[in-house]
């Protein structure tokens, strides 16, 4: 046994206190990232991780809801933490209003020649600025498209429909009990919305007027949610919990023929380990158009601790062209010179499909509220569509309660 | 002097958060808003004059009803059925509390698996043997029910092992007696046992109705509160003001309701469940 003097004791205490004083110098903190999370988000983060080297990035990915409830707490108390963040549009306007994350435009003109920044392709730069200023890194691009099996509609003698009532007519005849006749997202908030955005753009006015005020409580937004509530009826089971994982696998597992997702989510389609219908499945523009576009970024938060121009540079290294091309199977490229190549445009078949919706595609309002506000719509449309409630007095509930919550945060004054 | 830790810790864990809440209630805290004014009772006022208030309490107090009176009801049967066993016991009781050893987020993820329409593995083996399944997250009652069933099924073997305790520590004497003048097991189990160990029933009465007023995890996994409002409680409301409509006011203001509502609660089981002894408590 060793001999435990007092003063071995009191040295080795002494020595355990100042060993932090003494390091040489203390590693820098890691940069923390904190991210909504699909295949081409993972590419992302993956990139970030190895950006700079000697700059360890933690990235935490985690679904959208999870997410986007992880990062509002950190920035509505301030906290140093995340330094780098996921924002879609229009998420990252309501962290813009507020002061929580910082503006690019500083960093973007330094490094623009660096990193080619101008080859983002001018929508998605415009989709990512508010008030005048850039907020965000965008990481993907993505539009919704219509997904049908080729070979079924082929046998029915049947083409894409192009407008709702064709579409409600051949999910009708396509329904069977063990293949829906469409695929539908009606988990809200977000899936829900998006849909929803879908009928509200292509057979009624949109959500609002020129003042922010609801207009989707009209008589042709009441007719929009009347279709999706025909067209419903021929959904796979348990559309009104079913987001974009759950619409997917509904396709990929044939227990449903056709209805609209993700670009992000084609080649998943041909993949033998996911999917059983691998070369089955074709896209085309949705019916009416107007199909809901989005995509994804990532700011800097006006808390961080960490250098911006560290954190830039780890944005723009993972979003840069060369990175970009390697995840163009994921997603909608945000750069042009990557979505106009025609290798890849060959080599990835929704590339046409994509293309032609984006041109078709309309963004959600430019509303900081409007992920706030869809809580009320999609639960109000919900309960439509599952019978609680009429259409129009849903829409009448939903109409009040978001100009309640937008007259209270200051609007119609 | 002695307390003073314990007083201290009590303190910052409990009495400060709570007073934190109660004191954010009377203000109209809006995040997203940037707002922050004093209302007075205005929130709780608010919250009483809305129906989607009332809609999330009855529905709270149903699930909260039905998943309670479910795993009371299995538990108590079970621990009997355990206590009557000769063997086994010990490897049955561990394999029972399993479900409750894992974190209800987890759980609940297992959970969606089983039961989401058409490929979970319920609705697999419903199919396999030729029967259509319901749709159990997507139809509102079924979600309903579904939601009570992933309760009961995480949640009843805490009871089998609080009461299955309790009923070993019930009088021998009594039980001899009993038998003695002809006591069936019914008999034994409804005029000696229960009788036996009400202190514990209360207790485990008591945490499982604080527990299911808290009812979240499952309920945010498994459906969302939905479809439509069919599985929305009261903490699902609090979770969409506070962290869906950055309205902290109004959620803390629901929390401090929730309290007082589970406060009422515990002391109607206690008042029903010693309503003939007057003072026990």
């Amino acid at each position: 046994m060793p001999n435990l003097s007092r003063r071995a004791v009191l040295g080795s205490a002494a020595a355990t206190l100042a060993a932090p004083i003494l390091r040489p110098a203390r590693a820098a903190a890691p940069v923390q990232m904190i991210s909504h999370r699909f295949p081409a988000l993972e590419y992302i983060a993956e990139k970030m991780r190895g950006a700079i080297s000697g700059v360890e990035v933690n990235t935490q990915l985690m679904p959208y809801d999870k997410a986007l409830e992880l990062i509002t707490i950190s920035l509505s108390s301030r906290a140093g933490t995340p330094d780098i963040l996921y924002a879609a549009n229009p998420t990252f306007i309501t962290f813009a209003k507020n002061g929580w994350i910082r503006p690019l435009d500083d960093l973007w003109e330094k490094h623009k020649e660096e990193f080619d920044l101008g080859d983002f392709s001018p929508a998605v730069q415009t989709s990512f600025s508010y008030d005048g200023h850039r907020w965000c890194m965008p990481a993907t691009g993505n539009v919704m498209m219509f997904f049908y099996r080729k070979d079924i509609l082929s046998k029915a003698g049947e083409k894409p429909p192009e407008t709702f009532v064709a579409y409600r007519d051949l999910a009708k005849s396509l329904n069977s009990p063990m293949r829906a006749g469409t695929i539908s997202c009606q988990r809200p908030v977000n899936s829900a919305l998006n849909e929803a955005s879908w009928y509200i753009n292509a057979l009624a006015d949109g959500w609002f007027d020129d003042k922010w005020h609801p207009v989707f409580n009209g008589p042709k937004g009441v007719a929009a949610i009347e279709m999706m509530r025909e067209i419903t009826k021929y959904a796979q089971q348990g559309f009104t919990n079913a987001a974009n994982d759950e619409c997917t696998i509904a396709l990929q597992q044939d227990t449903a023929a056709m209805g609209l997702q993700w670009a992000t989510r084609a080649m998943s389609m041909d993949d033998p380990k996911q999917s059983r219908v691998v070369g089955k499945i074709d896209w085309s523009v949705p019916p009416q158009g107007h199909t809901p576009q989005g995509g994804d970024g990532y700011a800097i938060s006006a808390f961080s601790k960490q250098d911006p121009d560290v954190l830039f540079r780890i944005l723009a290294t993972a979003t840069s062209k060369q990175s970009i091309h390697g995840a163009a199977s994921l997603m909608v490229p945000t750069r042009t010179s990557v979505l106009q190549d025609e290798e890849l445009l060959g080599k990835y078949r929704f590339f046409p499909a994509a293309r032609a919706c984006l041109a078709a595609s309309q963004g959600p309002p430019r509303l900081p509220e409007f992920d706030a506000v869809g809580l009320f719509i999609t639960r109000r449309i919900l309960q439509a569509l599952t019978g609680e409630m009429a259409v129009k007095p849903a829409l009448d509930a939903a109409a009040s309660e978001t100009e309640n919550f937008l007259k209270g945060h200051g609007y119609y004054q | 002097m002695f307390l003073i830790p314990s007083a201290t810790v009590l303190g910052a864990v409990l009495i400060f958060p709570l007073g934190y809440a109660v004191y954010l209630s009377l203000f109209n805290y809006d995040l997203g808003a940037g707002i922050y004014q004093f209302i007075g009772l205005d929130n709780y006022a608010a919250l009483l004059g809305e129906s989607r208030f009332w809609g999330s309490l009855q529905r709270t107090v149903m699930i909260v009803v039905s998943a309670v009176t479910l795993e009371f009801t299995l538990g108590l049967l079970v621990a009997y059925g355990l206590y009557r066993l000769t063997f086994g016991v010990r490897t049955l009781n561990l394999l029972m509390f399993m479900p409750n050893v894992i974190t209800p987020v987890v759980a609940a993820l297992f959970l969606r698996w089983i039961f989401i329409g058409r490929w979970g593995l319920l609705s697999g083996i419903l199919i396999g043997l030729g029967i259509f399944p319901p749709d159990f997250l997507g139809e509102p009652s079924w979600a309903r029910f579904t939601v009570i069933l992933a309760d009961a099924w995480q949640f009843t073997p805490f009871m089998i092992l609080v009461l299955y305790a309790g009923l070993n520590t019930v009088d021998q004497s009594q039980i001899e007696a009993a038998h003695v003048d002809g006591a069936g097991p019914w008999t034994l189990l409804f005029r000696i046992m229960i009788p036996g160990i009400r202190p514990l029933i209360l207790f485990v009465l008591a945490i499982r109705i604080m527990d299911s007023f808290r009812f979240f995890d499952q309920i945010y996994v498994l459906t969302a509160g939905g479809p439509g409002s069919a599985t929305e409680t009261i903490t699902m409301y609090t979770y969409a003001l506070a962290f869906r409509l950055l309205q902290i006011g109004k959620a803390s203001a629901l929390g401090v309701m929730t309290l007082l509502l589970v406060a009422g609660a515990i002391t109607g089981v206690i008042a029903t469940l010693y309503r003939r002894e007057r003072g026990a408590f």
